[in-house]
């Protein structure tokens, strides 16, 4: 037995609403931010093949400028140093889940584009081929046949990608975000049993992930391309293995 | 220069970067006509299919189909690997041309496509993918996915080259078909006795250029140039 474990404290944190909000908010963030994310990278991605020099520029720039500075630190410089630059950023719509919005779907979206980039480049350059014979444009064989194949090969690291962002939600901590993190804080320093609040917060953390994982297993289904496909488990294409838990 | 022509290519050149690999190629089908290009690998072959099919620009010369530009989907294209859209059953590959290039409703689509399924003997395959299909089957889907769009003419760049030999012959058999119903048609292909069969003339290509071109009698039983008789020697 462990020394000292109230199993009683460990289940009210579990049931207690600031739990249940924390995680729900923690979750939103997420879905909201990889959302956006995986929009403004796909955009990227597209924008790295462009023909203008100045689109490639860019897209280099963005996802230098996010990928080679902490998280954290962009946090805090959408936060606090926001309103000072720019005092329409002052008012009071910009709520600290706002910011944390922001700045984690500008932060994932350089991910993701490399992620997505990888994706597209690997269709096989023959079905855009065939697409152009049958006399499809750009945009309708982007839409039918690059973007659906790529799909089987963007979910995997999309799935990595979710579960890294959920657990960066804590971060958002610091600029006083209500999530699930900050629930634990609070209740370990009003009871100082810390096993039991923070083993509730992994309780949920590890729900939240292991949902997830199912889903995630069921779209890489959906996204298999035999008539069998739907029913049996299909082994997944090789991916290189992204890591970047130090962000 | 036949009355009746349909698909012309006119001093076309193509390089790319330093290598060129059009020097200034000039052949015309007559509707109807079937004329397959052989030559050695590397003599432009696939480049000139590519050019009529407008996949490539040419740098200079001019396509031409009943005396304009090519419209979309007018000039049919099949390739060596097939190049089925993967994410669609053999029904969607043939369908997709109906309803985003011609813009037909779904449901027409699908009994268009049903249609042309059954012509390449598929009609039962049409809920498969392509990775559920032999080599032969894809082809023919490929070829039904083409022919659905009406094509004036269909070009076929070494459509059985990537085909295990029993598979070879299904084929064939569908494009010779597709021959005697009267469709225009241009065949690189290196199966002479095909070529033999249903050509209306053969030619030959080297480095860029198109060498000799003659009926099948002709160009088998006496060739003009010693390239070819070596090339023919070859393939034989």
């Amino acid at each position: 037995m462990v020394a000292s474990f109230d199993t009683h404290v460990f289940w009210e944190a579990l049931s207690s609403g600031p739990y249940w909000k924390g995680a729900l908010l923690a979750l939103g963030l997420t879905v909201a931010s990889i959302s956006v994310a995986i929009v403004i990278g796909f955009l990227l991605a597209l924008g790295r093949s462009s023909r203008l020099r100045a689109v490639r520029g860019f897209v280099f720039f963005y996802n230098w400028l996010f990928r080679a500075t902490p998280t954290l630190l962009q946090l805090l410089f959408i936060w606090d140093a926001l309103p000072q630059l720019w005092p329409v950023f002052a008012g009071s719509w910009f709520t600290p889940f706002l910011a944390a919005f922001v700045a984690l779907s500008l932060n994932e979206a350089a991910y993701m584009s490399e992620i997505i980039r990888a994706g597209l480049l690997s269709v096989d350059p023959g079905q855009e081929l065939a697409g152009r014979a049958l006399g499809m444009s750009r945009r309708q064989i982007l839409r039918r046949v690059i973007v659906p194949q790529s799909i089987r090969i963007i979910i995997p690291p999309t799935g990595n990608e979710f579960i890294t962002l959920l657990k960066l939600t804590s971060l958002a901590s610091v600029i006083s975000v209500h999530e699930l993190l900050t629930a634990a804080n609070e209740q370990a320093s009003v009871a100082f049993k810390f096993a039991e609040v923070y083993g509730a917060a992994l309780v949920y953390y590890l729900a939240m992930v292991s949902v997830l994982m199912l889903l995630q297993s069921r779209l890489e289904r959906r996204f298999t391309f035999t008539s069998a496909g739907r029913r049996r488990r299909v082994a997944a294409p090789a991916v290189p293995a992204v890591s970047h838990d130090a962000r | 220069m036949s009355r009746d022509a349909i698909l012309r290519a006119d001093a076309v050149h193509k390089h790319y970067g330093d290598l060129e690999v059009l020097r200034g190629v000039t052949f015309e089908v007559g509707r109807g006509e079937v004329k397959v290009i052989i030559g050695p690998s590397g003599s432009g072959k696939s480049t000139l299919l590519r050019c009529l099919a407008l996949l490539e620009e040419p740098d200079a010369g001019q396509v031409s189909l009943e005396g304009r530009r090519p419209g979309r989907g007018e000039v049919g294209m099949v390739f060596q690997r097939f190049n089925l859209f993967q994410n669609m059953t053999a029904l969607g590959n043939v369908m997709i041309g109906l309803t985003e290039v011609r813009r037909l409703p779904k449901r027409e689509a699908r009994e268009q496509a049903t249609e042309f399924l059954a012509r390449v003997g598929l009609k039962d395959k049409a809920g498969q993918y392509p990775d559920e299909l032999s080599g032969g089957q894809q082809q023919r889907v490929a070829i039904a996915r083409a022919l659905v769009m009406r094509p004036q003419a269909m070009l076929f760049d070494e459509p059985t080259s990537a085909l295990d030999v029993e598979l070879v012959r299904e084929v064939l058999d569908v494009m010779e078909q597709l021959a005697n119903e009267g469709m225009t048609m241009v065949v690189v292909s290196h199966e002479l006795r095909f070529a033999h069969h249903v050509a209306s003339s053969i030619l030959m290509m080297d480095e860029g250029v198109v060498i000799e071109e003659a009926p099948p009698e002709q160009f088998f039983s006496a060739p003009e140039h010693e390239r070819t008789r070596r090339f023919l020697a070859l393939v034989e």
